[in-house]
């Protein structure tokens, strides 16, 4: 197991490929955010959009799984409280394929709870031609190595 | 129809309130969230919080379904650049029952584009004890009323 002493600012971690399809996009949709351009492709290829596109919160919720595959099921990761900011840049469509990329900028011992610290990154998700359909500015918490018994 | 035009600054929106399931909590978290606190019941027993809690996504994934069943066919939406500031601030269990409220904050007139205006709001998700699990600035785009 990994603490958040073993993170390093300017390290960056990557995940996928990811490919998304029209089955899961509509599948989430219908639970989650069943607007036509999402559900529907006779619809959605009237829409501004020209074809279905993902909810912007199964992209998010893909990006999740990356970083929980590539990052939290490696470190002692704890709920974390936030997201500072989040922008969907792109729609992901039927057929992309979906990259991750983390940076991490910036690592805070937490003063109220010594066992903990914050880590700060940023995520990107791009898609196969190269271009950004999401950026997040997490914070993150993950404990901190336990001291060696004496 | 409620166009950007129809938004003001100050006015409260409360959506309906949904029920969550153990079964949603863990389905969602191991598609999207597979960390033990979302996914494994004995593990989550033993831990600080006592019982599985849902993932953050999946509570900002069930505001979104309170909003569209709220609002679609109603409010002349279109899209979101994305939003601001989330707080996850208390865990989501099962059997919870969440509702949204959001409160307009400010709007602005888009220059590029003469038929759209954005919208910021503060959006909080309650839980039954009106206690705020989580909040965000959510940034709405809107469509102008037709001249």
């Amino acid at each position: 197991m990994l603490y958040w002493e073993d993170f390093s600012v300017g390290q960056v971690f990557e995940g996928g490929p990811r490919p998304v399809t029209k089955e899961e996009i509509i599948a989430f949709a219908k639970r989650f955010d069943p607007q036509p351009f999402h559900i529907d492709e006779e619809a959605a290829s009237r829409s501004i959009y020209g074809g279905l596109i993902a909810s912007g919160w199964h992209t998010i919720g893909m990006a999740m799984r990356m970083l929980v595959d590539a990052v939290m099921s490696r470190y002692a990761a704890i709920p974390a409280p936030g997201v500072d900011e989040a922008r969907w840049k792109k729609p992901v469509r039927p057929g992309d394929t979906l990259f991750l990329r983390v940076e991490i900028l910036e690592l805070i011992p937490s003063r109220s709870k010594p066992d903990r610290g914050v880590v700060r990154s940023r995520v990107t998700l791009n898609n196969q031609k190269g271009e950004e359909v999401l950026t997040l500015m997490p914070v993150n918490l993950y404990r901190r190595r336990p001291a060696a018994k004496a | 129809m409620e166009y950007f035009d129809d938004m003001a600054v100050g006015a409260v929106r409360e959506t309906a309130g949904h029920t969550v399931s153990r079964d949603e909590i863990m389905a969602f978290a191991r598609e999207f969230d597979p960390q033990p606190f979302h996914i494994d019941e004995a593990a989550a027993k033993a831990g600080p919080y006592g019982d599985v809690i849902a993932s953050g996504w999946h509570t900002a994934a069930m505001m979104m379904r309170l909003i569209v069943d709220q609002f679609a066919g109603r409010v002349a939406s279109a899209g979101s650049p994305g939003f601001d500031n989330l707080r996850w601030l208390k865990p989501v269990r099962p059997g919870d029952t969440l509702r949204v409220r959001s409160t307009c904050i400010e709007k602005t007139p888009s220059k590029s584009r003469p038929n759209l205006g954005s919208c910021r709001f503060n959006t909080e998700v309650v839980n039954q004890n009106d206690e705020v699990v989580m909040s965000l600035t959510t940034i709405g785009m809107y469509t102008r009323r037709p001249q």
